[in-house]
């Protein structure tokens, strides 16, 4: 392993389903010689339907979906991340985004920017990693480069600049000229391997030069040495026009363009040289962690193999070799034999195997330096975690974690499924934080909970697709919750003597609705307990019975059995019998004070209100609009951006469900959503009334 | 309860005028001051007065995204509610959030045919019909006063009220309880101008057109940006 940083490259390919990432990771890894072989996408029937690629992967029996491949190309180390299917927002998600320094968005020159691409390019926004676009099937019929060079400018906003110009295109494609050297690249061998450079055909002169200078046009913005050139009529270099653009791109500033064919062999080198020119290496980009000796403040990491180690676990997979954990090392060198921590748990753990993967094989490294790529064996943690060297104290993800807002039950269809189902469901914990499963005492039923019907949705389907394991899932339900609106009064004794030890305890005080000052002084706001009894009318022996009695109640709210938050208890009178009380009556005491004076506290139901941004087309905006209001939505604004408009609101979860799908039917699938938990709100009366019924459906029905 | 203490406090009858709304039915009203003095802050504090009463204001930003706008009535609503003691200030801020509508357009994107478009959208399908509208970071200047006469034309028919800033430029600096220069060619349109003026170390809400009582100043505090009498 070299240690140059400026030489690593963490880039990661995002595309739409169908315009070539496979083929065009499997070219890569060809010409990195990292396979041997090049197999056909095509299906065998030769009809031309385009095989699953997760299928397809498994036939050929190469990994090139593993977390992180390794490869070289020109003396660059370059790390392929992969970029998660699926578009919704979840922690594995962010996850994957964040350990990628750069990114290649790949296009179709037929289908263009098509709706996936939108969302794509959005997740790279909100992460803001710089990108190269690449349009890929220039050989098909209906290719459209300049189209989709436009399309990259006028759907996505991207500043597109073309770094190529194609020679020929649909059946007649047969190369590109590079307009920064005015040269032709044609590829020859068996697999295109060979690249042959030749004077750009005579015939295309004049429309290069007139691209060339659209190209050193943008280019000049990021450089004052390209503009002065330009102004003196200086000879430019390829070095001005390369830096120039390599500064636009980190700032996402410029998008540089280059085309292709993956699948007929043709521009996948220079699109490599374009990765290793073009995009950051690890210390361009500013990586920060939070401090927690310091009230979470944003620390600066610094790729700096002196410094103590901070690293990421990105990705745990269970592969042939057993678990590996995939992680990214953002400070110090993580070496073999060094005592690392694990910053949710505060474990210590001890650096055994640590490997690097090579699409299909796998090679054993001494350590992993800071802006590096690496994996761990047998290391036992949580994808998402931190580790450390003993003597600081960071880390790289928020400490809080949503409490989930939806559940569902899940059944394994026979035996078999059971078993992989539980492996899947261990593993899913594990990596994502806000998902989680266990089984519901009364019913007996698997309960997966998480952040939305998405969320839940992905991880199902990722049971059938990775585990095989074939469940069934019932009705999506919303974690509703209890809480009071008044202050009410409880004086509760609990006296038992029939036979044997008798049991005896009053308790009294008062409960009341949480305050937002109290709620600012807390950091776990959902109950607090306060003693107030003076000259001890209760011993203080039995006080944390008392409150043990009362968190007992928490778990199932008396109104409709959801769970209480909001509350505060205060006993300030009690009463104790020298012989019969203990603290088992003291703990019955207060669940019957708690029932008592929550019954008169007017307790509501509240309901998990989700904060919903749509953006759509202009066109449809009215029609988004009046979705969100049918679905108890508070539309919070409307925010023009020439040809799309954002529609920000606020709705009920349990208005949302299959949302996605009447979306998409009033957009003509154009509009995309993201929904995130946002606060609990009160449900209204009618509301309410309809889910008592409910509740009291279920109940019968389990019984 | 909170609700009715924070009518009281937010009110803007100590200026002299009848009701909170100061001006009439379809009736235009105007705020003008120098970048960054408070015309936004005047204007939420306006619409917040506004939303208490249960009246539905549309918040129409050509400067900033919906985000931003919202960041402004969180802010100043706290600082109102603040001023108003103990209470549930979420409970209300909640109660109240469905009588507000932002939108924000990019200042060369607005005109008053898109507008009326997004508003006959909200109203045919009633989500929302806005009583009061503002509009916050329109241009002032003679080619516009066709808008200007439209929307109070559709502000008559609606019976809305309209309230406008005004960016005041320091080149265009005119003579005390004068209009400033970018809004003379209107003028006879508005019902109401005020004029946020820096004095000192506070920012005096002076008013140019309408009632114009000086028994009772008002400013606006720097620090909370909300209005106080002196």
């Amino acid at each position: 392993m070299q240690n140059n940083m400026e030489k690593v490259r963490n880039i990661g390919i995002s595309a739409h389903i169908d315009s070539g990432k496979t083929t065009l990771t499997e070219r890569i890894l060809f010409y990195t010689k990292r396979i041997h072989t090049i197999h056909d996408v095509k299906g065998k029937d030769g009809v031309g339907a385009t095989m699953d690629s997760m299928e397809l992967e498994k036939e050929r029996g190469i990994t090139i979906a593993s977390a992180a491949t390794f490869c070289e190309w020109s003396g660059h180390e370059i790390n392929i991340i992969d970029t998660p299917g699926h578009v919704d927002f979840t922690i594995e998600v962010e996850r994957s985004l964040r350990v990628l320094d750069g990114a290649i968005l790949v296009l179709c020159s037929v289908g263009g920017v098509q709706s996936q691409s939108i969302t794509v390019d959005q997740q790279m926004k909100r992460y803001k990693v710089p990108c190269l676009a690449f349009i890929n099937k220039c050989d098909r019929s209906g290719a459209n480069p300049e189209r989709v060079v436009s399309q990259l400018r006028s759907k996505l906003g991207h500043n597109a600049v073309a770094l190529q110009m194609p020679i020929g295109l649909e059946g007649s494609f047969t190369g590109v000229i590079d307009l920064v050297s005015m040269k032709a690249f044609y590829f020859d061998g068996e697999n295109g391997e060979k690249v042959r450079i030749e004077e750009a055909p005579a015939d295309l002169l004049s429309e290069a030069r007139l691209k060339r200078e659209e190209l050193i046009d943008m280019a000049s913005l990021f450089s004052d040495e390209l503009t002065e050139a330009v102004l003196a009529e200086e000879a430019i270099t390829e070095d001005m026009i390369f830096d120039a653009i390599r500064k636009g791109t980190l700032e996402r500033k410029i998008t540089p363009v280059l085309l292709g064919s993956a699948y007929k062999n043709k521009g996948v080198q220079p699109l490599l040289d374009a990765v290793n020119r073009l995009l950051p290496c690890p210390s361009d980009v500013e990586n920060t962690a939070l401090d927690r000796d310091n009230n979470g403040l944003p620390v600066v990491l610094v790729s700096d193999t002196e410094k103590p180690i901070v690293a990421l676990a990105f990705k745990l997979e269970d592969g042939q070799y057993g678990q590996l954990t995939y992680i990214r090392v953002y400070q110090g060198v993580l070496a073999k034999g060094s005592t690392i921590v694990n910053a949710r748990t505060g474990k210590k753990v001890k650096v055994g195997r640590l490997v690097r993967m090579h699409a299909d094989q796998m090679e054993e490294i001494e350590a992993i330096p800071a802006g590096y790529i690496g994996a761990l064996f047998g290391i036992e943690c949580a994808s998402g975690d931190t580790f450390l060297s003993p003597e600081i104290n960071v880390t790289m993800t928020a400490m809080f974690v949503p409490k989930p807002v939806i559940s569902l039950a899940i059944a394994p269809k026979d035996n078999d499924s059971e078993i992989k189902m539980a492996k899947a469901l261990n593993r899913f914990t594990k990596e994502d934080p806000t998902f989680r499963s266990f089984v519901d005492g009364e019913t007996s039923e698997t309960i997966i909970e998480g952040m939305g019907e998405l969320h839940l949705e992905v991880y199902v389907e990722r049971m059938r697709r990775e585990y095989s394991a074939e469940v069934t899932t019932g009705n999506p339900r919303v974690a509703y919750r209890e809480t009071i609106t008044q202050r009410a009064e409880f004086n509760y004794t609990h006296k038992k003597q029939t036979g044997g030890a008798g049991q005896f305890g009053r308790v009294a005080g008062y409960v009341e609705p949480i305050s937002d000052a109290d709620a600012d002084a807390e950091a776990d706001a959902d109950f607090i307990f306060e003693n107030k009894i003076r000259g001890g009318s209760i011993p203080t022996q039995f006080i944390p019975a008392c409150e043990k009695g009362f968190k007992q109640c928490l778990a199932k709210g008396p109104k409709l059995e959801f769970p209480v938050t909001g509350i505060k208890v205060v006993i300030n009178d009690g009463a104790f019998h020298a012989v019969d009380s203990s603290d088992m009556a003291f703990q019955a005491a207060a669940r019957g004070a708690f029932r008592e004076g929550y019954m008169k506290a007017k307790p509501v139901i509240q309901e998990p209100i989700m904060k919903v941004v749509v953006e759509t087309p202009t066109e449809f905006q009215g029609a988004v609009m009046g979705l969100l209001n049918q679905r108890r939505g508070i539309i919070l604004g409307a925010q023009d951006e020439g040809a799309m408009t954002v529609v920000e609101a606020q709705a009920p979860l349990a208005e949302m469900f299959g949302f996605s799908t009447v979306l998409r039917s009033c957009t003509q699938g154009k509009a995309q959503f993201t929904m995130e938990f946002d606060h609990y709100k009160v449900v209204p009366q009618s509301i309410a009334e309809k889910i008592a019924e409910e509740a009291a459906f279920r109940k019968k029905g389990s019984a | 309860m909170l609700n009715k203490k924070l009518i009281t406090l937010n009110s803007f009858k100590v200026m002299g005028y009848e009701s909170d709304d100061i001006i009439p039915e379809g009736g235009l009203g105007a705020v003008s001051a120098h970048a960054g003095v408070g015309k936004t802050a005047f204007m939420v504090q306006l619409a917040i007065n506004a939303m208490l009463r249960g009246k539905k204001v549309l918040h129409v930003s050509l400067h900033d995204p919906v985000n931003k706008v919202n960041l402004w009535y969180r802010e100043l609503f706290s600082n109102i509610a603040g001023q108003a003691g103990k209470g549930n200030i979420n409970e209300t801020w909640e109660a109240i959030l469905p009588n507000r509508f932002i939108m924000t357009f990019k200042v060369e994107g607005f005109n008053l045919p898109k507008l009326k478009e997004r508003l006959t959208d909200l109203i045919v399908q009633n989500i929302f019909s806005p009583e009061v509208i503002i509009i916050d970071g329109i241009k002032f200047d003679e080619s516009e006063r066709d808008t200007i006469i439209n929307l109070k034309a559709m502000a008559k028919k609606h019976d809305q009220r309209l309230w406008f800033t005004v960016h005041a430029h320091h080149h265009e600096d005119s003579a005390a309880h004068e209009m400033p220069v970018a809004l003379l060619p209107f003028a006879d349109l508005f019902d109401v101008v005020f004029q946020l003026h820096p004095e000192g170390g506070e920012i005096y809400i002076k008013p140019l057109k309408g009632k114009i009582s000086d028994s009772q100043r008002l400013f606006l505090d720097p620090a909370t940006m909300l209005i106080k009498g002196n």
